[in-house]
């Protein structure tokens, strides 16, 4: 009987069923009758007369008629009556035939323990389809030789082990049954052993289990063993990655969202930079695929890269609109005065696109608008030039806060303009606000309020903000704050105690160039 | 806690001895414990009856949520610091358990100029573990160069090249002892306390993950829905550095697409992440941009029944 002829599950019941076996079919409406009236043995005998088949044959067929007609109970009730188990312990590798036919009949009884919610009970039987294709095939399934119903059923039972495991909540076994089916042959096809493969990169991303390396002893071989969960998550995404390149399986997105996931978590987007560059054309539009790349190289700092990126996807006949895009442009102009101007530009149009469900991002348009006329400022040709666009960004930066009031960054970037202006005040109001709002958390708040009160010429409220700052930061983080701290010394003539001040930022310096310690000091501010 | 003494020589004893050691840490402490709450049931009577019951939790979490909770002097937080340090690791269970609730209303309280010495101390044990236990080494994780096999392929050329490009990821830094919470190493600490968390997140029960969801979106949005009135109230905005935010992406992948099956979990994730992703557009973060935006993409899939057929359900044919 071919497969298009034979009803699918979503029938209803009265659609006609057919039995076929030895060559001979029948309908299954006379042995569907004694089985609602709870005759088995009757349905059996009159199976094996019809079709010639033995007890166990027939009561799989019986046992599958039932599940499919959805009465998961009677299914298990008819598939008692076989001792399985006793079935498994005889069988022979000569005969697949024979073995096909038990262990279907065992993976049936899975199948409905799991549609029964009996899902340890469920993996315990799988796993033992698992160890009777071991001792069936002591060296692996060779291709050539296996039976293809067979080897379905198989494939079937592998992918289901890990899944039971997992239902009955028993994530260790799970984890153990992963790597049990991964990395013995079973002969799976392509996208059998793909689908475990990301299953089990999922199950180890999110799972929250810390399972350990895999243990393989010489089994490695001189091959890279990942050493705990993520590694082992990402080396799998990595390789379904290679089977897309090489279309071996199928495109499948959800793959490149996981690595860009646990890729992210990382900081290591140069990585997926590379995946995204080998896709086949057709997979992402391409200014998608740009501004993906230019977030990539964007979060590892790779400002010049992301901005060539960013060009292209935002160019008149591209998608020029891209809030997205447009906000990571404006980011990257503000940081560099020869771009701000044309940061301007991408920040503007970012604000006029900020409507209906992204009005929320209008008041980050605003502040990059305000910054990188910030910026244009400082390069600006003429003092009225330069007025100018200093007033309009300080505009902007004032209605980015009315957007988001409580906003620190904006709040900061106030107080450095309006230091900037010499408007020492209000400077110093957004200044002592923003070390409130962050709790004196960021090294620059207490700089910039160091800064505007030694510009007031209240050096020594500017030296005790400088000393509290020091209480609240790390030894490594301390060198500008400490340059600082001299210079104040020498502003108020106290030449001595500055260059005590130097000499132990000297020292930290020397003790930070020999220990291993982080190297790594906070952007200063530049005013 | 004067009863038993774990440094006392006759603490060093058998395995059986140090369980019942632990049983009657864990009794004291539930005793510690019933003088702060107002009922204890009678169930709780072991760490794990004492992490798992939801009366216990939920009237630890009111209190830690009362505007007055976190100083120096709370009895609670006292109890937590102590039980932390508890030889018991159940018992550290369960204050790993409040660890979204403490972490969540500390980092919303710390422009409020309260005094939160109870709660730091809490967070700083905390951190004094980790570091511990680490030996204050970095994590690090390997992406590997597929040039050369692993355990799940082959390459091509098997010639080891000197060169092998292995890309070390720093996922969580050296850390520092600290005995105090100085302001710029706040965020680390309670990013570290966050990766404890994480560490044991397969034992938490859903409340406690149900928490960190919510605190997750309150520190994304500033905005506290307060679940007995229909008003939200507009709390200030606090700044979510890698060091807070990676932590927290890694738990809220777990509730999202973790294998724990509770809807209300997904649901709360699935908020708390959509609210991060929005923040991070506010703060043009590339990283966090592309996090959480895989996240909301994978959660979409998840629940699209076109792409999770179940493939091993059996061939319906009834042909032998």
């Amino acid at each position: 009987m071919a497969d298009d002829e034979t009803p699918s599950q979503t029938q209803e019941s009265s659609m006609a069923r057919e039995f076929s076996a030895n060559g001979t079919s029948m309908s299954t409406t006379d042995v569907e009758a004694k089985l609602d009236k709870g005759n088995i043995e009757e349905a059996e005998s009159s199976l094996r007369e019809r079709l010639s088949l033995n007890s166990e044959e027939a009561r799989t067929l019986l046992g599958r008629l039932e599940y499919q007609r959805g009465n998961v109970e009677a299914a298990l009730r008819v598939l008692d009556g076989i001792d399985l188990q006793a079935a498994i312990q005889k069988l022979q590798p000569s005969s697949q035939q024979a073995a096909r036919l038990v262990l279907e009949g065992v993976y049936l009884k899975v199948k409905s323990l799991q549609k029964l919610g009996k899902f340890a009970e469920a993996a315990q039987d799988c796993a033992n389809i698992l160890d009777a294709v071991g001792r069936i095939f002591p060296q692996g399934i060779p291709d050539a030789q296996v039976e293809s119903k067979l080897q379905e059923m198989i494939s079937k039972a592998v992918e289901l082990l890990p899944e039971l495991l997992k239902q009955a909540g028993k994530y260790q076994e799970a984890m153990a049954a992963y790597r049990r089916v991964l990395l013995n042959p079973w002969n799976l096809d392509n996208d059998c052993s793909g689908r475990i493969q990301k299953a089990f990169a999922v199950f180890l991303l999110h799972s929250g289990l810390e399972a350990g390396p895999p243990s393989l002893g010489a089994q490695a071989d001189g091959a890279y063993v990942p050493k705990n969960n993520l590694e082992e998550a990402i080396l799998l995404l990595l390789v379904l990655m290679r089977k897309i390149h090489h279309g071996d399986i199928q495109w499948d997105p959800s793959v490149l969202d996981h690595l860009m996931y646990a890729l992210s978590l990382c900081s290591q987007t140069p990585v997926l930079s590379k995946q995204l560059e080998e896709l086949k054309p057709g997979v992402f539009h391409r200014t998608e695929r740009w501004n993906l790349l230019a977030l990539c190289c964007s979060g590892v700092g790779q400002n010049k890269a992301a901005m060539n990126l960013l060009r292209k996807s935002l160019h008149i006949n591209e998608r020029p609109n891209d809030l997205t895009a447009l906000l990571l442009a404006a980011k990257i102009c503000s940081e560099d005065s020869q771009l701000a101007a044309e940061g301007v530009g991408y920040a503007q149009r970012a604000v006029d696109n900020a409507k209906g469900v992204d009005e929320h991002l209008k008041g980050v348009g605003l502040r990059m608008l305000g910054l990188c006329l910030g910026k244009q400022a400082k390069v600006s040709s003429s003092d009225f030039e330069r007025s100018r666009l200093q007033n309009e960004a300080l505009k902007c930066l004032d209605s980015a806060l009315s957007f988001e009031q409580d906003n620190p960054d904006i709040i900061f970037e106030l107080g450095a303009h309006y230091a900037e202006q010499r408007n020492l005040n209000a400077a110093l109001r957004f200044a002592k606000k923003y070390i409130d709002i962050t709790g004196g958390s960021v090294m620059k708040g207490w700089r910039l309020l160091a800064l505007i009160l030694s510009a007031q010429q209240r050096f020594a409220e500017a030296e005790v903000v400088t000393d509290a700052a020091l209480d609240e930061t790390g030894k490594w983080e301390q060198g500008p704050l400490l340059r600082l701290k001299a210079k104040l010394k020498v502003s108020q003539s106290r030449p001595m105690e500055a260059i005590e001040t130097y000499c132990y930022l000297l020292a930290l310096v020397q003790a930070q160039r020999k220990s291993s310690g982080p190297m790594k000091i906070d952007s200063q501010v530049q005013i | 806690m004067s009863s038993s003494n774990p440094g006392s020589p006759s603490a060093t004893a058998t395995s059986s001895s140090s369980a019942s050691s632990f049983s009657s840490k864990a009794h004291s402490c539930i005793q510690a414990l019933s003088s702060i709450l107002s009922t204890v049931p009678s169930s709780v009577s072991s760490s794990s009856s004492l992490l798992h019951d939801p009366t216990v939790s939920s009237q630890i979490s009111t209190l830690l949520r009362d505007p007055d909770s976190g100083s120096g002097d709370n009895d609670l937080c006292r109890w937590l610091y102590d039980t932390f340090h508890s030889p018991d690791p159940e018992l550290k269970l369960v204050v790993l358990r409040f660890v979204p609730i403490v972490a969540g209303i500390y980092l919303s309280r710390i422009a409020s100029r309260k005094s939160l010495a109870g709660f730091e101390a809490i967070l700083l044990a905390l951190y004094a573990h980790e570091t511990t236990a680490r030996e204050g080494q970095p994590i690090s994780v390997n992406v590997p160069d597929l040039t050369q096999p692993s355990i799940y392929h082959e390459a091509k050329s098997s010639v080891k090249t000197q060169a092998t490009e292995l890309n070390l990821a720093v996922i969580s830094p050296t850390l520092e002892p600290h005995g105090t919470m100085r302001s710029s190493r706040r965020a680390r600490i309670v990013g570290v306390a966050l990766e404890l968390y994480y560490s044991k997140i397969s034992q938490m029960p859903v409340s406690s993950k149900l928490e960190f969801c919510e605190f997750c979106d309150i520190w994304a949005t500033g905005i506290q829905n307060k679940p007995s009135s229909s008003s939200s109230s507009k709390q200030k905005t606090i700044l979510l550095p890698w060091e807070l935010l990676q932590p927290s992406l890694r738990i809220l992948g777990h509730c999202l697409l973790g294998a724990h099956k509770s809807k209300k979990l997904y649901e709360a994730a699935s908020m708390a992440t959509k609210s991060l992703y929005e923040r991070s557009l506010h703060d043009i973060d590339a990283k966090a941009i592309l996090a959480t935006s895989s996240l909301l993409r994978l959660e979409k899939m998840a629940l699209d029944p076109k792409l999770n057929v179940d493939h091993t359900e059996i061939d319906m044919s009834l042909a032998l």
